[in-house]
């Protein structure tokens, strides 16, 4: 992810996460919080390695909740929320995409460090033998 | 109101339950104060004389401003610089003052010269005078010793009418024309100006480099000059009484011989232009330190300039410039550092407004816009050196060159938060005359330019109303209703046309929503101007129609209309004839009982209707009525002012709650329908029960959510207002509560919105209403976990405003006694719904009569009907100024409780910078 180079073709290990909403009253809840999007200024994401990464990160996470279950973690990159593109988006929309209320679960596609590492190693291990 | 008022502030109510039923009347008006966003930008100045001797060669593009900017500036002081160095048999100074001597040019100038027939020969003959003159000068130089000069070269100037045929003989000694005009001037220009700026403050400096080579300079004409001194007095007398800080002008400073070395250059450009080279290159720079930050200043002007090819300097010294791109400050070294040019001082360029050809006017129009794009200090210099009533008088100048250039520079001369500029501007009758232009030109450009001034004049609080009286009218018909597409009367054949979001129409659209803000008599004046609302209306109605909600037009239109409805139910002509019977009586209103019969007119059975509203009022769930609207039939189509309030406008704000994506455009759109909602009369009943028919209480439930403070907070107030209708209510609190309580605050740690403390009073205001009078409501208030919010604010807040009001609300919700119960098993008991010790002092200590801003957000409580948003706008921006009577008027209504917050909520409330840009930053958000 973090190597990045406009125009080239886009590498990422990813993840499929599905969360199922869990209802609070009218409220349909993942129990997970986002930041960054194109509307925001991605020097503040703590998370991405790519300073001028504007994606979606995950946050915070509520213990408990549907999105810990699902094993979704802070940190995590969402590239697609079910099979939408979430890499280009504003703060808003992104929000608004996971919050849709006539959806009771949602398919993420979410990438993060550890598993590019793990992969890396994988493959590593791989060349190895 | 009023009544309500006094009702509420007495101390006791302030934690009784009794005051609770109060808060139905919530009203307000946001007032936007805004400036035009486009102002500071020189870009319009892009045309440049048509002489022949500008260059245009700059299109706009999205970078240009700058660029463009450049251009004219670059063209200015080329003829520029033939002014003070005039004809070079230079006769004596007249003695006159230098304004005296500027108004004797124009008029001379008329009676003896048809046109502008001189202007090519004096442009050429002057360039070469020029180029020696610079030379002469420091650019150390003082601006004092500039000031100085001027007065010679002012005074000659006076003279130079006379003279003025003479001025053709300086082809003659002129050589190649072109050749050099391109080159030296231009990069220098850009450095001159910002060390002249900077330099103001250094005094001493600039008399050491003069030395040498003025010396001899003075020889060669040193008799001309010696009137001088007394020019440079008269400026200080000239200088108004109430600047503080005139030019620091030490009269032993200004000595001889700068001056005639500058005064001589023109005698001295005759000869050569080789031996002048050396000059500058023996001088220092006495300004070097400060240069760091003129780089950082002018960079982008660098830039683009460099982009340009005309700014290309044709020899070789130049050449290094091109470099400039890439690293500036060597390049920048070695620009300056050739000051065969220079710039005309502020006090030249100003006299050159008065010049009789008309190409120099427009020229130094021009080039005083660029001084004073984003430089406050140059501005006020300006004002201070009489510009500004000179430009002004420029905007009754026939030729369009000459008034736009002069629209262009008081467009960024009224720009910034000096109002001093703009009052200057009103001052001399800068208002009318601008109005004035308007009506003549059809100019785009220009209209673009005067209304843009008109929209920062705006701005100032004592100018609104003056606006209002000379371009209201005038500002409607010329731009608003053309624009719009609105017809009076549509002929069949055509089609109805959709608004153009011209910058025209973004500008007049802005002064009218700031002169909109300006009280009772100002809503007045616009709801009855002849077909504002009207075009208003229908220009929102084609933004919806076209989906094209997010602009600055359509926020500018939506904000005069949440204005306009502010008060309607109070300040409509006629408006008491549909006040509601039911509704406690205020004092002093004209009662129901006024109602004439025949006032009904073509609304029928209106009363009929009213007793069915207050019925359902009454009765509640009983109604089985309750979602048809009996709405009156109208014999004819509403127009004008009536059509704020009709219900048909419900659906064009509910339209924009759901699609806009612009903030203030949301916030404003629900504060027209917590406008609207508000108040007991007719309409306001009908509003209420069509925004539910609409299905409009889910839309504003879901922006609830949003991200923007000032959406959540008006949003909000307009549900606490929808909720007076019984219906509303009970869906309100069904539907609501959730998202009402989890904009609150929990505990000591803010939600990750953090929103503002007006906000999180607004909202408990709301739920505060919502649960008033309905157990229900109360009890679903306690499912959504808000006990425990409400507790917490209630004990831990730092704001009393949010104690005061979050104990009102768990006081309500005890008071239901078939609620605590269920309370007690959640381990509340009677202690956590009681004030704690500390609020009522709190709350009442600087509670002041008339105004209780603790449950009422947002709410202003003077007849007058200014939000105390609007108010502590108006202190921040305005407290420097003296002697505006309505701010003095209003003064009461601050107080101590509120010290805190005005200076936090200004900054969302109002903003200078175009809203748009301004977007909240959520960091993140729970999903």
């Amino acid at each position: 992810m973090s190597n990045f180079i406009p125009g080239q073709p886009l590498v990422a290990v990813v993840q499929r996460i599905e969360i199922k909403k869990l209802r609070q009253g009218d409220n349909l809840i993942l129990g997970f919080s986002i930041g960054g999007g194109i509307d925001q200024d991605p020097g503040q994401n703590p998370f991405s390695d790519d300073k001028a990464d504007k994606g979606i990160y995950v946050t915070r996470i509520t213990p408990g909740g549907p999105a810990e279950t699902a094993d979704l973690r802070m940190g995590d990159k969402i590239m697609q929320v079910n099979g939408y593109d979430m890499t280009m988006m504003t703060h808003d929309q992104a929000r608004k995409r996971l919050t849709k209320k006539n959806e009771d679960v949602v398919r993420l596609l979410v990438t993060r460090k550890s598993l590019e590492e793990a992969v890396k190693n994988s493959m590593g291990g791989y060349q190895r033998q | 109101m009023p009544a309500e008022v006094k009702q509420e502030q007495s101390p006791s109510n302030a934690t009784s339950l009794a005051m609770m039923q109060e808060p139905q009347e919530v009203v307000e008006e946001t007032v936007t104060i805004e400036e035009d966003p486009g102002t500071p930008t020189s870009h319009v100045s892009v045309v440049t004389s048509d002489d022949g001797t500008t260059r245009r060669t700059e299109t706009k593009d999205v970078s240009s401003n700058v660029k463009v900017t450049k251009m004219v500036k670059t063209v200015t002081t080329r003829t520029v610089r033939q002014v003070p160095l005039g004809p070079d048999g230079l006769p004596l100074p007249e003695g006159s003052s230098p304004l005296g001597s500027y108004t004797d040019s124009i008029d001379r100038r008329y009676m003896k010269n048809g046109g502008d027939r001189f202007i090519t020969p004096q442009a050429s003959s002057t360039l070469t005078r020029s180029y020696n003159n610079s030379y002469n000068d420091s650019y150390g130089e003082a601006p004092e010793s500039q000031y100085v000069r001027h007065y010679g070269l002012h005074d000659g100037y006076a003279d130079l009418t006379e003279n003025y045929g003479s001025l053709s003989r300086g082809v003659n000694f002129r050589p190649p024309r072109y050749p050099y005009m391109p080159n030296s001037y231009r990069p220098e220009n850009s450095y001159t100006l910002p060390i002249r700026k900077d330099d103001y403050g250094h005094v001493a400096q600039p008399q050491v480099p003069m030395g040498s080579s003025t010396v001899d300079l003075n020889r060669s004409q040193p008799e001309r000059f010696q009137a001088e001194p007394y020019g440079l007095e008269d400026d200080r007398r000239s200088l108004p009484p109430e600047e503080e800080e005139p030019y620091e002008l030490e009269p032993d400073y200004s000595t001889a011989n700068r001056r005639t070395g500058t005064l001589q250059g023109p005698n001295r450009g005759r000869t050569h232009r080789e031996p002048l080279r050396d000059g500058p290159r023996i001088r220092g720079y006495p300004d070097e330190a400060i240069e760091p930050e003129l780089i950082d200043e002018r960079h982008p002007y660098i830039h683009s300039m460099y982009s340009a090819p005309l700014a290309l300097p044709e020899r070789g010294s130049m050449a290094s410039l091109d470099r400039l791109a890439g690293r500036r400050s060597p390049s920048i070294d070695s620009m300056r550092k050739d000051p065969r040019w220079r710039d005309p001082d502020l006090t030249e360029v100003i006299a050159m407004l008065g010049h009789p050809i008309d190409p120099v006017k427009s020229n130094a129009a021009a080039y005083l816009q660029h001084l004073c794009y984003e430089n406050d200090k140059i501005k006020k210099d300006v004002r201070q050196l009489k510009g500004i009533p000179v430009l002004v008088g420029l905007l009754d100048h026939p030729k369009s060159e000459v008034h736009r250039k002069a629209c262009g520079a008081l467009r960024n001369i009224s720009y910034g938060k000096d109002n001093d500029n703009k009052v200057a501007i009103k001052i001399c009758d800068g208002i009318p005359g601008l109005v004035r232009l308007l009506r003549k030109t059809n100019d785009m450009e220009v209209r673009e330019l005067i209304t843009g001034t008109l929209w920062n004049l705006s701005s100032y609080e004592p100018l609104k109303m003056v606006i209002i009286n000379h371009g209201l009218q005038t500002l409607t018909n010329e731009v608003i209703i053309p624009h719009s597409g609105w017809e009076h009367e549509p002929n069949e054949d055509s089609k109805p046309r959709d608004a153009e979001w011209t910058t025209v129409f973004k500008n007049t659209s802005g002064c009218l929503r700031n002169v909109s803000s300006d009280g009772a008599e100002a809503r007045r004046r616009l709801r009855e101007c002849e077909g504002l609302v009207d075009a208003l209306l229908h220009a929102l109605q084609s933004a919806v129609g076209k989906k094209d909600m997010d602009n600055k037009s359509v926020e500018n239109c939506v904000c005069i209309m949440r204005n306009l409805s502010y008060h309607v139910h109070k300040e409509v002509p006629g408006a008491e004839r549909f006040q509601d019977p039911s509704a406690p009586q205020t004092p002093g209103s004209a009662g129901p009982q006024r109602k004439k019969k025949d006032d009904a007119g073509c609304f029928g059975g209106k009363k009929a209707k009213e007793e069915w509203f207050n019925q359902g009022r009454k009765n509640g769930d009983n109604d089985k009525n309750y979602d048809t609207i009996d709405l009156p039939k109208r014999c004819e189509p509403t127009k004008g002012f009536e059509l704020l309030y009709q219900p048909e406008v419900v659906r064009l704000y509910l339209s924009l709650l759901t699609e806009s994506q612009n903030y203030n455009t949301l916030e404003a759109a629900a504060g027209a329908l917590q406008n609207l909602s508000a108040g007991q009369w007719t309409w306001s009943n009908y509003i209420r029960a069509t925004v539910r028919k609409e299905k409009g209480l889910p839309i504003l439930v879901e922006l609830l959510r949003s991200d923007s403070d000032k959406v959540v907070r008006a949003v909000s107030i307009a549900l606490r207002n929808l909720s007076i209708d019984r219906r509303n209510k009970d869906l309100i609190g069904s539907y609501a509560m959730r998202d009402l309580v989890s904009n609150l605050p929990s505990g000591q740690q803010r939600p990750a919105k953090n929103l503002e403390e007006d906000t999180v009073v607004a909202i408990l205001n709301t739920i505060h209403e919502i649960v008033t009078d309905s157990s229900e409501n109360a009890r679903s208030l306690a499912q959504a976990q808000a006990i425990e919010k409400l507790v917490a604010i209630n004990r831990t807040s730092q704001s009393a405003r949010e104690t005061k009001a979050a104990s009102h609300v768990l006081q309500t919700v005890w008071s239901y006694k078939e609620l605590r119960n269920a309370l007690t098993k959640d381990g509340w008991n009677k202690s956590h719904f009681q004030p704690t010790a500390t609020v009522t002092p709190k709350a009442t200590k600087n509670g002041k009569p008339g105004y209780d801003d603790t449950t009422l957000p947002l709410m202003e409580k003077n007849q007058d009907g200014y939000s105390t948003i609007d108010q502590r706008d108006k202190d921040l921006k305005y407290k420097t100024v003296d002697g505006s009577v309505e701010q003095t008027d209003r003064e009461p209504l601050k107080n101590d409780t509120n010290r805190k917050h005005y200076i936090r909520s200004n900054r969302p409330a109002v903003s200078l910078v175009d809203a748009c840009d301004v977007k909240p930053q959520p960091v993140d958000s729970w999903v």
